[in-house]
């Protein structure tokens, strides 16, 4: 798992032995003098925290034939949806997981102006009857199951997906 | 990074004259399309398809991000076109839904459409409405120019049932290049 390691340090110790003998024969030649000092250099500019020359920054402009590719690339394009369907009971399209767009406003118009009828019943906020409530349209009475229940009268006919 | 921009963007009116040599900033070729009559038609020509060129200007939205929408529309018939866009969350989905259903309305009062599913979206694209500039303030005094956005939108509808585009997979390409590279020879040899 080492070779690479081993081979390594092997040859800096071969390099070592080299060099030691070729200054021994005398052979080798320095091309610095045997003893240096570093003088006084100019120390490296100190760059302001806020310097600009550390930031990433692109190097040419990008062809609008580049950007184009990128843009309107597979990946990017839109998707086609293949789970819109026609609704069984009005027509409209819906999609298949989700609820009929029309059909959830029909509903929610009419428990509006049900939610409507109770707040003027009630009169007022947190006056809710402990009794379960029944909805009665145009024609029906109170059959001997909605005897303790609170009645909500609706001058209208009984809607066709209202089951009573 | 911020970026720093010179201040010039004030054009003299006399400028804005020789901008545009072609087409100036308010002109209809568009709507024009509608209005061009053909010659009648011989008994043995084909029978030429009704054509629908409608369109909407000055539409707050992004003209990229209304190609997208374009793109996908493309071809499709317009059940199938009306379809997509009403269940797509965009902003431009809902505006495009309009211009189709008012070019379809349109081609069956004025331009002798029979049937109203009995079309197809032949060409539809976007493009670039007038822009506003205004100033986005950035830190340390920098500033830079936003673009208040508008485009436009264009849809051409044709009579009949959409065309079918023959779907070539990457193999069909590189077979068809491959044979292209064969075909080589030299010219004008012995």
């Amino acid at each position: 798992m080492n070779l690479a390691a081993l081979v390594h340090s092997l040859r800096c110790s071969l390099l070592r032995i080299e060099s030691r003998l070729l200054q021994a024969a005398g052979l080798d030649r320095h091309l610095a003098p045997a003893l240096a000092v570093n003088g006084p250099s100019l120390l490296p500019q100190l760059q302001p925290q806020d310097s600009i020359m550390w930031m990433a920054v692109p190097k040419k402009r990008r062809t609008i034939e580049v950007n184009r590719t990128r843009r309107r690339c597979d990946s990017k394009l839109l998707k086609v949806k293949t789970n819109i369907e026609p609704c069984p009971e009005c027509g409209h399209l819906k999609q298949k997981h989700i609820l009929c767009g029309f059909c959830y406003a029909k509903v929610r118009k009419e428990t509006g102006q049900i939610r409507y009828q109770i707040q003027a019943m009630e009169g007022g906020p947190l006056r809710a009857p402990i009794e379960e409530t029944v909805v009665l349209y145009d024609g029906e009475t109170a059959g001997p199951q909605d005897k303790d229940k609170r009645i909500v009268e609706r001058p209208r006919k009984r809607p066709a997906w209202f089951s009573s | 990074m911020s970026a720093v921009f010179h201040w010039r963007l004030q054009v003299r009116p006399q400028q804005l004259s020789c901008l545009h040599t072609s087409a100036s900033l308010e002109s209809k070729e568009w709507e024009k399309k509608n209005k061009k009559v053909f010659p009648p038609q011989l008994p043995d020509e084909p029978r030429r398809p009704a054509e629908v060129h409608h369109s909407r200007r000055q539409i707050k939205y992004s003209k990229d991000k209304m190609w997208y929408l374009a793109k996908m529309i493309r071809g499709m018939s317009v059940d199938e076109a009306v379809a997509q866009l009403e269940f797509n969350d965009k902003k431009g989905a809902r505006i495009m839904k309009e211009v189709i259903l008012e070019a379809q309305e349109m081609a069956v009062k004025h331009h002798n459409v029979e049937y109203k599913s009995n079309l197809y979206v032949a060409e539809s694209y976007s493009g670039k409405g007038t822009y506003l500039k205004r100033i986005r303030y950035h830190g340390r005094g920098m500033f830079g120019i936003m673009d208040k956005v508008n485009c436009h939108y264009f849809v051409k509808l044709v009579e009949g049932s959409p065309p079918k585009t023959e779907e070539r997979t990457s193999l069909d390409h590189a077979k068809e290049y491959v044979q292209h590279l064969k075909n080589r020879t030299i010219i004008h040899s012995l």
